[in-house]
């Protein structure tokens, strides 16, 4: 199978999640444990022997969740707490929810209630994640949670298997920060969508398969020759880029995707591990203590948008999109401090007010078309 | 010399208000520095550095009162502020730029000190005001409290963030913490603080003394004094003149009996404020209490930094579902309520999406009839009168099946 | 000659320009995307410019309904059209205004009369013509006299709720309560112009400040936003046709390149 069967294949498995993941469940043999966005220890998970699952809500109609959430929460939110009700999720083991908002904050306590055949782990990362007391304190939380999975999943998960879950998960982030810089070399063949459906692809399959598969485009990207795309490059940032339907709106006006700022996406893997660490929950805390310019982490000198303006300079951009999910405060709050910034830098920039439920593109379309004639 | 005239709480109130606004202008004019601080925080510790300080959410709530809160939400709007955001973080934020309200004005700060118990949102909203004004920032991360009573690893966690913060507090001024004044404020503290809550306790006497609309407005005090003689001396104050009420068996109004009690949970709707008032007083519907009381009812051992940090990090809004509705249950016990009016406030995710479920438990245990109206703390696009008045009256309804019930005997 | 069509969600629009770039025709139906009024609109625009369809060597189709017009050459946005439109009709604009059935975009236009940047309303309708539309209902009016209703008006009055459902039970309740119908409609078309003015401040707007659009023929709307601006706004002449004026005017240039 050539590296461009294996896009295919794998941007299915991004479209079509519930698939995929009873694939992957049957594939492996292992048991799976949701997580919500962000951020969530799934080294920890992957050393249980389960396969941890994103949950990232989705296209569907909203009724059941009503019971808990009024209808200005955050639509992955509204979505999860729908499929809970719903009972879509009743084959995972456990679901782990960090809360970094106050939305999720909530969640927390709903989901106990909306999923009562699931247990429901919460965890607290610290914002202070510097501080000394701030590490300690993840490692603590860490600890917490690996407790609480192997009371769930009735298992011991050791610091071996944790070591080695991790080495995995390294690989996966090395993997795909080469893969975004191959896929910005070429969106001729790694369309906004596709970007999206092959990034989202990992969310439900065993990182070690996954890897593989995506080694295998990272290395059929490199063999190709000079692109020949024409048009119009941008930075996104936000929480994800979604909905599908908005990006097969930048394909249809020749706008790539050459970098990012996502939390399905390089905020993901941007951070790598320090060397000189030994101990891996340590290496853990220092993942989240070193990560930058990241909305849900704390950060006075908010360094955001002097990373896009780096970035759009780095990738050679024509501007930055902003892929706002409504009712999403963190992003929302940061948006003001950017966009002045980028304004002084004299970089365009696009904000796209989104939800998952959103039913017609017409107006994305037409914000999308008239900023590509806009920078002509 | 003629005896001086012993000030009613009420003109106290406002007279505190006044000193505590016009001492920050005059700190700012006269070079020293000021800070703007989060509501439910532990500000002993800059009370004890002699840092002055002005509390933004005070001041947007006394803009929106005010009603000129459109200026300055319209221009943070103006600046990328979505509407969806806290409209006191709008408030503030449009402040920032345009530093006129005929409500009040505050200096601008040169150092940031907030805490996260109350919501995340103040953790965004002065990183970009820090950033914006480039001046420092001590942030208190109180992580929310998923299991029902504070967790060890918080407490170690805060702890370390309060030495910590002493650490820049010294940082900032240039001399050392004095741990004997501290501890002095942390005394003050206690014992206003009890004060506060003796006095808001009348509200469980019947009828009450206490008009809870009246609360609302001791509120910005016990938020900005707690730890300094003027507050100690105001809630006493407030406390003797509810005792002697209490024992003349006056209600809350002159004008009116009150009728029915009820709980009123989350913040008031500033800018309509008159209009809610108005409306339940018409009906005899008093609010006697909220989880305002407990919010600011700090008490700890001097001294001890771990108590110090369960006590600021186990506020209402930082507890789990199962907290929160054993209060409320707890609330409609003490005080004998009629009913709960549960405000669905716009701005205030963090209130709103527990309030459903709070509010089928307590109807669960309890029996006590509820409604939730839709408003906002300052933003006054997000109320409606007429379904305020709708709601509220569907809860007189009820609470009067309930009192006809009881008079018959069948309750 | 050159057609330009601009196909919205409740009007559809059609202007043609002749070899020398000067207008010949500006036609009209108040009817939108999904219906047929196209064919109407444009068999009447080439009898105003006594042409036939054989005459046309280039046509750009703008709005909503622009992917589905089949006869176009190439598509291009209202956003980008109207910038042009109204850079032919009156070259010293710098900010536009734009208020349509569906949504309400402010567009800020750089020296040369090209987009700047542009912001459009979020997906609530108020400050949208849609917003109009109900008000007039709650009102018991047309569209049309909204604006000489609102006229009359002698007492302030703010319509405080941003949503559109909210706004109307707001107004029913102000009427119940006895407030007066001009009183209310100005109130309306205060709101909408604060909405309006607030994607103005997000642009960054600067005088002059030009309207398009069938909403610009609302003289109420328009100095309540003056007022809320501190700054004249006049209305482009063929406010309506502005849209489809810039796409005739883009067929021209695309095909003399």
């Amino acid at each position: 199978m050539g590296y461009r069967e294996t896009i295919e294949k794998l941007c299915e498995a991004g479209l079509h999640p519930g698939k995929t993941i009873m694939a992957t469940k049957k594939e492996t043999g292992k048991e799976l444990v949701g997580v919500f966005p962000i951020h969530t220890p799934d080294e920890i998970i992957y050393a249980a022997g389960c396969v941890p699952v994103g949950m990232w809500g989705g296209k569907t109609e909203i009724q059941l969740a009503d019971k808990y959430l009024q209808s200005f929460c955050c639509s992955i939110m509204r979505t999860n707490v729908e499929y809970a009700m719903r009972g879509s999720y009743d084959m995972l083991k456990a679901v782990v929810i960090p809360t970094f908002c106050d939305t999720l904050k909530c969640i927390v306590e709903n989901m106990k209630l909306a999923m009562p055949k699931v247990p429901t782990i919460a965890m607290a990362y610290p914002q202070h994640r510097k501080l000394k007391a701030g590490m300690e304190y993840t490692i603590s939380e860490l600890q917490r949670v690996r407790r609480e999975l192997e009371k769930a999943l009735k298992t011991i998960i050791t610091e071996d298997s944790i070591e080695e879950a991790f080495a995995v998960y390294e690989d996966y982030r090395a993997t795909m920060r080469e893969f975004v810089e191959e896929a910005a070399k070429h969106p001729e063949i790694i369309t906004a969508k596709k970007r999206h459906l092959l990034i989202k692809a990992g969310e439900y399959m065993d990182k070690a398969i996954y890897t593989k598969e995506m080694k295998e485009i990272v290395e059929g990207l490199k063999a190709e020759g000079e692109s020949a795309f024409k048009g119009t490059k941008v930075i996104v940032t936000g929480l994800l880029s979604e909905p599908v339907e908005a990006l097969e709106v930048f394909d249809e006006n020749n706008v790539a995707i050459v970098g990012d700022d996502l939390s399905m996406g390089s905020r993901k893997w941007r951070t790598p591990a320090r060397e000189d660490v030994d101990d891996v929950f340590m290496k853990m805390a220092y993942r989240i203590a070193d990560q930058e310019g990241d909305t849900f982490l704390y950060e006075p000198d908010k360094r955001k948008g002097q990373m896009m303006i780096d970035m759009v300079k780095e990738k050679g951009a024509d501007a930055v999109v902003v892929m706002m999910m409504k009712f999403c405060d963190p992003e929302e709050y940061d948006y003001p401090i950017y966009k002045a910034e980028l304004a002084e830098a004299g970089i365009p920039e696009l904000y796209l007010e989104i939800d998952q439920q959103l039913a017609t593109f017409e107006q994305i379309r037409t914000r999308v078309q008239s900023f590509t004639e806009m920078l002509l | 010399m003629a005896e001086e005239k012993k000030l009613t709480s009420k003109e106290l109130l406002n007279e505190l208000t006044a000193k505590h606004y016009e001492g920050a202008l005059q700190a700012k004019a006269e070079g020293r520095p000021v800070v703007w601080a989060t509501s439910i925080c532990p500000d002993e510790l800059l009370n004890a550095m002699d840092l002055t300080t002005v509390y933004p959410e005070n001041h947007a709530a006394a803009i929106g009162a005010r009603k000129e809160a459109m200026k300055f939400i319209e221009h943070a709007e103006g600046i990328g502020y979505s509407a969806d955001i806290c409209s006191y973080a709008r408030v503030n934020m449009g402040y920032v730029d345009l530093q006129h309200a005929e409500a009040q004005d505050i200096p601008l700060p040169d150092l940031i000190f907030s805490s996260t118990n109350i919501c995340n949102t103040v953790l965004k909203w002065y990183e970009n005001i820090a950033k914006k004004l480039n001046i420092p920032l001590i942030l208190f991360d109180m992580p929310f409290n998923h299991t029902y009573e504070v967790p060890d690893n918080a407490t170690a966690y805060i702890r370390g963030q309060l030495e910590n913060a002493i650490k820049q507090l010294e940082e900032f001024t240039g001399k050392k913490m004095d741990y004997d004044k501290l501890a002095q404020k942390m005394e003050m503290n206690n014992a206003t603080s009890e004060w506060w809550k003796k006095a808001t306790d009348w509200g469980k006497v019947k009828p009450s003394p206490l008009n809870g609309f009246d609360m609302f407005n001791y509120m910005a005090m016990i938020v900005c004094m707690r730890s300094s003689e003027d507050g100690h001396k105001l809630f006493k104050l407030w406390y003797e003149e509810l005792e002697q009420k209490a024992k003349e068996g006056k209600g809350p109004w002159n004008s009116a009996e009150e009728q029915y009690r009820i709980i009123w949970d989350g913040i008031a709707c500033w800018p309509h404020l008159s209009t809610t008032f108005k409306l339940l007083k018409k009906y005899g519907i008093n609010m006697v209490t909220s989880t305002y009381p407990n919010s600011w009812y700090k008490v700890y051992e001097t001294n001890d930094l771990d108590g110090m940090a369960r006590s600021y990090t186990g506020n209402y809004a930082n507890r789990n579902l199962d907290y929160g509705a054993n209060q409320m249950e707890q609330l409609i016990k003490d005080f004998d309520v009629d009913g709960v009016v549960f405000h669905s406030n716009r701005s205030c995710k963090l209130m709103d999406f527990r309030t459903y479920e709070v509010q089928r438990r307590i109807t669960e245990r309890t029996g006590c009839p509820s409604v939730i109206f839709d408003g906002d703390q300052t933003d006054p696009r997000v109320f409606s009168d007429a379904q305020y008045e709708t709601r509220i009256q569907a809860l007189l309804e009820m609470m009067e099946k309930n009192k006809e019930a009881k008079r018959r005997g069948d309750i | 000659m050159f057609l330009g069509i601009d196909i919205g969600s409740s009007s559809s629009k059609v202007a043609i320009v002749d070899e020398n770039k000067e207008l010949k025709a500006v036609s009209i139906v108040n009817l939108g995307t999904g219906t047929n009024a196209y064919q109407q609109v444009v068999a009447d625009a080439l009898q105003q410019a006594g042409i036939t369809e054989a005459d046309i060597k280039y046509t750009i189709a703008t709005g909503y309904g622009r992917m589905g017009y089949k006869d176009a050459d190439k598509q291009i946005t209202e956003i980008t059209c109207h910038a042009k439109g109204v850079n032919f009709l009156m070259g010293d604009a710098k900010t536009i205004v734009d208020i349509g059935g569906q949504d309400a975009k402010v567009i800020k236009l750089n020296e040369n009369g090209q987009v700047e940047n542009f912001v459009m309303n979020e997906k609530c309708a108020a400050g949208t013509g849609r917003f109009m539309e109900v008000m007039a209902r709650v009102l018991g009016c047309s569209l049309d006299d909204l604006s000489p209703m609102a006229d009359k008006s002698t007492k302030a009055l703010s319509i405080n709720n941003v949503c559109t459902v909210f706004a109307e039970s707001e107004v029913i309740s102000r009427l119940a309560a006895g407030d007066k119908v001009e009183d209310v409609a100005r109130g309306a078309h205060v709101a909408i112009a604060k909405r309006v003015a607030g994607m103005c401040n997000r642009v960054g707007y600067s005088p002059k400040v030009v309207m398009t659009g069938g909403v610009a023929l609302n003289a109420n709307l328009v100095d309540a936003l003056a007022i809320e601006l501190d700054t004249p706004i006049e209305v482009v002449p063929h406010c309506q046709g502005a849209g489809a004026i810039g796409a005739a005017v883009f067929a021209y240039e695309i095909y003399n390149k």
